[in-house]
């Protein structure tokens, strides 16, 4: 294995990405110095939940937080890195300190994408963005929500279930990108039974003029809410490795099979493209951050003869009273077959095949095991 | 060591039973079963994996 002995190895970024991929040096062996660095303040917790229970459940304040930690590192919270020198093996803080290392994690996720400077364009992102909002929605104020994706869609659930009138303004029918035709008009369907206000538009901006904030669409309508928000991808935190060398300004780190970027450094989560049978992609979901970082650690270990990356993705969401579990590729294309259950309502699992064996399996308002359903995906028919 | 599962908090993902099928499945209701609640050793890792991939935290190894 190249690079010497492993006495000590460095995570910077706290998610669950870096959360695996410590528990997962652990697990493989590594009794070495173990440093993981957060720049938020709290320990790791589960971001799925912020825009589903975290928004909605009236007392409970637990739903994100994850059981507390095995791999016994040292943790460096509310801690940025600002640099990395590869040829000295050192990782720069925000704080002055420097990190020497034999093995490096690359894990600082992704950051919410924004249409403009203004500090009413409120995002949802971290745990503080969703305390806030949280706060906010008790008064029920009128809501804009921008973004017409999966965490679009499910902020404007959680604002629609406190008791808020809100409007959602989608680049086309919302969910439409993500699941495919026939999931989305489900989707919205829902939504606007609910009375979710739909909004298309080629494109929306944020302005403010004599002192209040708007979104201002492409046709000149103005929409006005006390809460304005947008929901509009995101953007891999990046910036901290410009002159590594490793990454293109603005754009994902890219790995190998298994998660490495050189046989010292690996890279996983929302930051990271990793090669899938549509190229080298992104895919910035709860359960592809824990698989990348299971492989990545190991690969850091053990090298080739750790095992490379063999991912199948599994997405869900939580919205409008409808409840997603999906395995495979998102979005398919056309029209499902009915596995249980039948369009208009209802528990209800479906398939699409893509004819080549593999293809995705949904599970609607139906619980059911994911092992299952990966196998019902993949099929043949 | 013992698993212990929150059920109020269990979506039914079954993302546990997929790093740990020899500890927990989902029954056919969609219910999580734990299979055994002690473990030691190398079931003690699984243990820890399967709550570790639970995105609502509902098991925890103690």
């Amino acid at each position: 294995m190249s690079g010497g002995t492993v006495d000590r190895v460095v995570v910077v970024g706290n998610g669950i990405a870096g959360l695996t991929a410590a528990d997962t040096l652990r697990e493989a062996g590594f009794d070495g110095e173990l440093t993981i660095v957060g720049d938020e303040p709290h320990p790791a917790y589960s971001r799925p939940a912020l825009s589903k229970a975290l928004l909605l459940d009236g007392d409970d304040m637990t739903s994100h937080e994850l059981p507390p930690t095995g791999h016994g590192a040292k943790e460096l919270l509310g801690v940025r890195a600002t640099g990395l020198d590869l040829d000295r093996r050192l990782v720069t803080l925000d704080d002055g300190a420097a990190l020497p290392y034999d093995r490096l994690v690359l894990a600082t996720g992704s950051r919410a994408r924004r249409l403009s400077d203004l500090p009413e364009e409120t995002t949802l992102r971290g745990l503080d963005d969703a305390l806030s909002l949280r706060g906010r929605l008790a008064s029920r104020p009128s809501v804009v929500v921008v973004g017409g994706g999966p965490l679009g869609m499910e902020i404007a659930s959680g604002c629609l279930a406190a008791g808020c009138r809100v409007t959602l303004v989608s680049q086309g029918p919302p969910l439409i990108l993500q699941l495919g035709p026939y999931l989305a008009g489900v989707f919205v369907k829902a939504a606007l039974d609910r009375g979710l206000t739909i909004v298309e538009t080629e494109a929306a901006r944020f302005e403010r003029r004599a002192g209040d904030a708007r979104v201002v669409l492409d046709d000149g309508t103005v929409l006005e809410a006390e809460l304005l928000l947008s929901s509009v991808g995101d953007v891999p935190n990046t910036e901290w490795l410009a002159d590594t060398g490793l990454v293109a300004k603005g754009a994902a780190v890219p790995v190998d099979s298994r998660g490495l970027v050189r046989p010292d450094v690996a890279a996983v989560g929302d930051l990271a493209a990793f090669p899938t049978p549509h190229g080298l992609r992104r895919i910035p979901l709860w359960s592809s951050a824990i698989e990348q970082a299971k492989v990545a650690a190991r690969a850091l270990l053990h090298g080739d003869d750790a095992p490379p990356l063999r991912f199948q993705p599994y997405f869900w969401t939580e919205q409008f009273g409808l409840s997603l579990k999906a395995v495979g590729h998102l979005p398919p294309p056309g029209e499902p077959t009915y596995l249980d259950g039948g369009p208009g309502g209802g528990s209800a699992l479906m398939r699409w095949s893509y004819g080549d064996g593999t293809g995705v399996a949904v599970a609607l308002n139906h619980r059911i095991p994911i092992p299952r359903l990966r196998r019902m995906s993949q099929a043949a028919t | 060591m013992r698993i212990v599962l929150d059920r109020p908090r269990c979506e039914g993902h079954g993302l546990c039973e997929e790093a740990a099928p020899q500890l927990m499945h989902l029954d056919d209701d969609g219910e999580l079963v734990l299979d055994r609640e002690e473990v030691e050793g190398a079931d003690a890792a699984l243990a820890n994996a399967a709550a570790r991939v639970c995105p609502v935290a509902a098991l925890r190894v103690i």
